[in-house]
């Protein structure tokens, strides 16, 4: 990480700048550089890693980043660039996951269904039966998903013979499921994740723990239609988890970078994409040092892009009207602890757990949900915990811990707005909930931070503290974000989206980063 | 020897009556049986009060097709259709908004709340409009089945790709908004006074048990632009006399082709033999044979109780038992001394139409959250009209019948559906009370009340779980997925058992589509 080499504008000149150095960003800048491109990374904060960054949030203790769940990354980016050479460790599946109870012996959740097996059986002998099936009919209807997530999103309104060749291509990976599967594909991606889990388990706390990623960061209850196609796009992305945790990831690519050449300049925050005649000529940065190059990835939010970084006249009307009315209300709080010793829970004192989620009913978690329609927290908030810690020892002192929580559900637009007193409050609440669940944890309790949505929004520029920089909803998942820039491409040439505003969304992935570098090269 | 039938038609709703009428017309020997004393399932009128003729369930007809009324000559069996000439919106602080057929009369009202969507209205009218000229095809003919691999299937889907990118990008986009939206995410698009958000968002949720914040609401906006009287487009309407007239009409139409209808006439069971549908068993054992069998009912009823499951593979059973019905409405019926005065507007122009009791977005979602833990809404959603005012046949000189559709009101209430005769009064006070705040004198003006609980919906009319649709209209049970993935064209693993009702594709509401596809279906497959 070189400081910014002055104001020589011959220095500045490079074939592709990169805004923001999260790890959509780093895929794009290291895939584009590997390719033989000049590229450099502009980055607003002090540190790379954006939403998957090591940060100390209190003094020996770090975060893991924001999101911590590092079992989505792309296995496709990892082999292209050599990611396990810079330090990237995998697991071989994704780590089990404990759902606690306040009566009962709570749930410890393998992925693997042999593994799971006897643990499901203490709640029910049919779950586990059918939990096999489960596992079973996801890994038979996965080549579909593969080919719908992990490749650039067909053109559904362009008329080109390419772009409908791509689109037949997408329907015959559906077809060759069988007419059954293809039936049962097409019916439950638009269900409501409880309706579908309901119709395989009689066990809420198995169902609740399985739908819990379907409603991360999202203004949706497990009750609201098309929230199972999101449970779908999880268990497909899901699988090798990073054992250093999502850190490790950003780190890779980060040295990835380096050794591919990419210049990466931090505390440099870009104020202004600039463009004459429809075409991109670089970006000028807030200290007005300036960046030329014909190329533009943003993986910053697509609404700070296009609302704060371009000049209004270059973008078509209606663009910018799309643009205004993209859901980006963050519903998520972020809560970092910082323990004295391990956490554990009540139910089950004797397991060391890497994985947690809160929720014991679907009932639970809607009225979760429902506060925030009103604009209000939830009293019973659904915590999704993971403390990175064990696997990542450096991240705390020796026999000390750092726990990570994703609280859900707290509106950005909050009735009476996020002070310190509504912040603190919620913290309270989310450290509260999750003690009536663990051993002593009030007394383990070093330090903590809270972020509310507004907190995110301010420190990690995302628009409305959204976490996916944009609501995963099926009408801003299918042209994501909006049909202008449903490909990566906007129709300002040489501006490029690169980050989880783009397809296929959210999430530790790499995913919009090299499919975003992909299309780069494929235009020359 | 007894007569064998063509087909029997079990069930004489307007969907049962429709399909029966068009089999006749082809020369079929069909005949319908009710169970009920009257004709129309859900459709009847009744004089539940002297002089008062209370169309009790359905209460306007909207996408009634209108090719369906030429090819049944229903206008000389005596259907007569009313225009609604406008939708009113009290509000508690006193103001109101009347949205009414006249778009200039509609604008200056608009106006008064948000000059900017006064502009955008019409041309949100425009291509809504369009939307619905497209899907008007969808629902005037079988669901295409994107996974058969028949080659006129195939060709029928080339075709319907065609149209639809004909649309052109911005209406193929709006068009995958409106299938994949909340019906109020998509308003959010256009509009940004909640005045008019409120009431234009509720037509995306009736008869479902989904809130305006729902996704996969959107598309059902269109049903309002869908509706067709005559040919025209946007305009939903009283049937003269009552719904209930629109069935005999029906009824009538199917007699004059050779139908024979019989009413106090239910049926035990289908008689299957071989896996055919060879006739119909009767509560007292008699049979009455026939080459097939056609069921109006709902698709859990006519599986579950008239087939029974022991003649059905575990494949479809699975699929029959978990479609979703889930019924999440009731209605009020009035009969009233006076006009009801509302006290923010004066005069009864505005009651011509239907009247909305839906003051705001989150009084909406307040009274979904209620119905979502199991209890019916306190502050409900009500859609009201007085068609005595339009048709004065239906009630004497002077007094009016007030017919209110309510929801939430959960068929599953968290005391079990049995205990819902307890809370029907309950219910039934919490209508009156709303209404109450926004028409003053009316608690003193009601002669009669009658209330219809999901359960009552249920024990009455036969609706499983009070489903006014026969079956949740969510993307997962609609179009080639209604009632279920593999069996949406009518026929049903039983041979020769056929399905026309609202259970059928293209779904609920008074269209009669469902019931004349099946017939069209039955006569050019062969089926009969």
């Amino acid at each position: 990480m070189t400081p910014a080499p002055g104001n020589n504008p011959e220095n500045n000149k490079y074939d592709v700048i990169v805004i923001g150095a999260g790890h959509n960003g780093l895929t794009t800048a290291a895939m584009l550089a590997k390719s033989g491109r000049k590229v450099v990374v502009l980055e607003r904060r002090l540190i790379v890693g954006g939403l998957a960054a090591r940060e100390e949030f209190h003094p020996g203790f770090y975060t893991d980043g924001i999101l911590h769940d590092a079992s989505l990354f792309d296995e496709k980016v990892i082999r292209e660039l050599g990611l396990s050479y810079h330090g990237l460790t995998m697991t071989d599946c994704p780590p089990p996951i404990f759902a606690p109870q306040r009566e009962g012996p709570g749930l410890l959740l393998h992925h693997d269904p042999v593994l799971a097996k006897s643990e499901i059986e203490k709640h029910s002998a049919g779950d586990a039966t059918r939990y096999v099936e489960y596992r079973a009919f996801l890994d038979r209807v996965r080549p579909f998903f593969n080919r719908l997530l992990r490749s650039i999103p067909p053109d559904v309104a362009a008329g080109g013979w390419r772009d409908q060749l791509a689109l037949a291509s997408t329907g015959l990976t559906l077809r060759r499921l069988g007419r059954k599967d293809m039936m049962e594909v097409l019916r439950i991606g638009p269900m409501c994740v409880a309706d579908w889990l309901n119709e395989w388990f009689e066990t809420q706390l198995l169902s609740c723990l399985l739908a819990g990623p379907a409603l991360t960061c999202s203004s949706t209850g497990p009750w609201s239609p098309a929230t199972n196609a999101m449970l779908l796009r999880h268990e497909m992305l899901s699988g090798r988890t990073a054992t250093g945790g999502s850190s490790s990831i950003t780190d890779a690519l980060r040295v990835s970078c380096e050794q591919l050449g990419v210049d990466l300049h931090t505390n440099a925050t870009v104020k202004e994409v600039r463009i004459t005649g429809g075409v991109i000529e670089g970006v000028t940065l807030q200290d007005s040092e300036s960046f030329d190059a014909p190329i533009v990835a943003a993986s910053c939010d697509p609404k700070t892009l296009f609302c704060s970084l371009i000049d209004g006249r270059h973008i078509p009307a209606r663009l910018e009207d799309r643009m205004t009315h993209l859901r980006t209300l963050g519903t998520t709080v972020k809560v970092h602890l910082a323990l004295g010793k391990p956490l554990r829970f009540a139910c089950r004192p004797d397991l060391e757990i890497q994985h947690a989620r809160i929720a014991e009913s679907f009932d639970e978690m809607e009225r979760a949900f429902d506060s925030t329609k009103y604009r209000h927290c939830a009293t019973s908030p659904i915590l999704d915990i993971a403390i990175p810690s064990i696997s990542n020892p450096t991240l705390a002192p020796k026999d000390h811990h750092v726990v990570s929580i994703l609280a859900h559900f707290a509106p950005y637009d909050l009735d009476g707005s996020w002070g310190n007193d509504a912040r603190e409050s919620f913290g309270d609440l989310v450290v509260n909930r999750l003690a009536s669940y663990a051993v002593d944890l009030n007394d383990a309790i070093i330090a903590r931070e809270v972020l509310t949505p507004l907190d995110i929004e301010t420190r990690y520029g995302l628009t409305g503290g959204h976490l996916h920089h944009a609501e995963h909803g099926l009408d801003q998942m299918i042209t994501r974000p909006v049909p202008e820039c449903a490909r990566y491409g906007t129709p300002i040439r040489g501006l490029y989206l690169c980050g989880s505003g783009s397809h296929p969304g959210g999430g530790i992935t790499g995913l919009p980063g090299s499919l975003a570098a992909k299309t780069i090269i494929k235009a020359g | 020897m007894a007569k064998t039938y063509d087909a029997i038609i079990i069930g004489g709703g307007h969907n049962g009556l429709v399909c029966a009428a068009y089999l006749a017309k082809a020369g079929k020997s069909v005949l319908v049986l009710e169970r009920s004393h009257v004709l129309g399932g859900a459709a009847v009128t009744e004089e539940l009060h002297p002089g008062f003729h209370f169309s009790v369930c359905s209460y306007v007809v909207s996408l009634f097709r209108p090719h369906i009324i030429r090819e049944l000559e229903l206008a000389k069996h005596g259907m007569e259709l009313i225009p609604l000439e406008c939708s009113f919106l009290p509000l508690p602080d006193g103001d109101s908004l009347c949205r009414w057929s006249d778009s200039h009369r509609t604008r200056r009202e608009i106006a008064r709340f948000s000059a900017k969507d006064a502009e955008t209205a019409p041309e949100f009218a425009l291509a809504m409009t369009k939307m619905a000229q497209f899907f008007k095809q969808i629902i005037d003919s079988p669901a295409p089945d994107p996974t058969s691999l028949n080659p006129s299937e195939i060709m029928r889907l080339l075709r319907l790709t065609k149209q639809f990118r004909g649309l052109g990008p911005d209406l193929m986009y709006l068009n995958m908004q409106l299938m994949t939206m909340s019906a109020l995410d998509f308003l959010d698009l256009w509009f940004e006074s909640e005045v008019l958000k409120a009431p234009m968002s509720v037509s995306g949720i009736i008869g479902t048990f989904l809130g305006v914040r729902s996704p996969g609401t959107a598309y059902v906006l269109l049903h309002h632009y869908m509706g067709e009287i005559d040919g025209a487009f946007r305009s939903w309407g009283f049937s003269k006399g009552g719904t209930g007239r629109l069935s005999l009409a029906i009824a009538a139409s199917a007699q004059a082709f050779g139908a024979e209808i019989r009413t106090e006439s239910p049926v035990d069971h289908v008689m299957i033999q071989n896996g055919r549908a060879v006739g119909v068993v009767l509560p007292n054992g008699d049979e009455i044979r026939s080459k097939t069998v056609v069921s109006g009912l709902d698709p859990n009823r006519t599986f579950l109780k008239m087939v029974g499951e022991k003649n059905l593979d575990d494949e479809f059973l699975t699929k029959i038992k978990r479609y979703k019905l889930r019924g999440s409405s009731g209605k009020v019926n009035l009969a009233v001394d006076r006009l009801p005065e509302f006290s923010c507007r004066a005069g009864s122009e505005h009651l011509r139409g239907d009247i909305a009791i839906c003051p705001g977005i989150d009084y909406l979602e307040r009274a979904y959250d209620e119905a979502k833990y199991g209890d019916f809404s306190r502050r409900p959603y009500i859609n009201m009209v007085v068609p005595s005012i339009v048709d004065p046949s239906v009630a004497p000189p002077g007094k009016h019948i007030i017919s209110c559709f309510v929801q939430y009101a959960p068929y599953h209430i968290k005391e079990g559906a049995e205990h819902w005769p307890e809370r029907r009064e309950a219910f039934g006070d919490a209508v009156v009370d709303t209404l109450a705040e926004y028409v003053p004198g009316l608690k003193e003006s009601i002669l009669y009340r009658q209330v219809l609980t999901p359960w009552d919906l249920e024990q009455e009319f036969g609706l499983t779980e009070g489903n006014i649709f026969h079956g949740e209209l969510s993307p997962e049970q609609l179009l080639f997925q209604r009632p279920t993935s593999g069996w949406a064209r009518y026929r049903t693993p039983i041979r020769d058992l056929w399905l026309c009702g609202s259970g059928a594709h293209p779904g609920g509401g008074v269209m009669g589509a469902p019931g004349e596809l099946a017939a069209k279906t039955m006569l050019t497959s062969g089926g009969i």
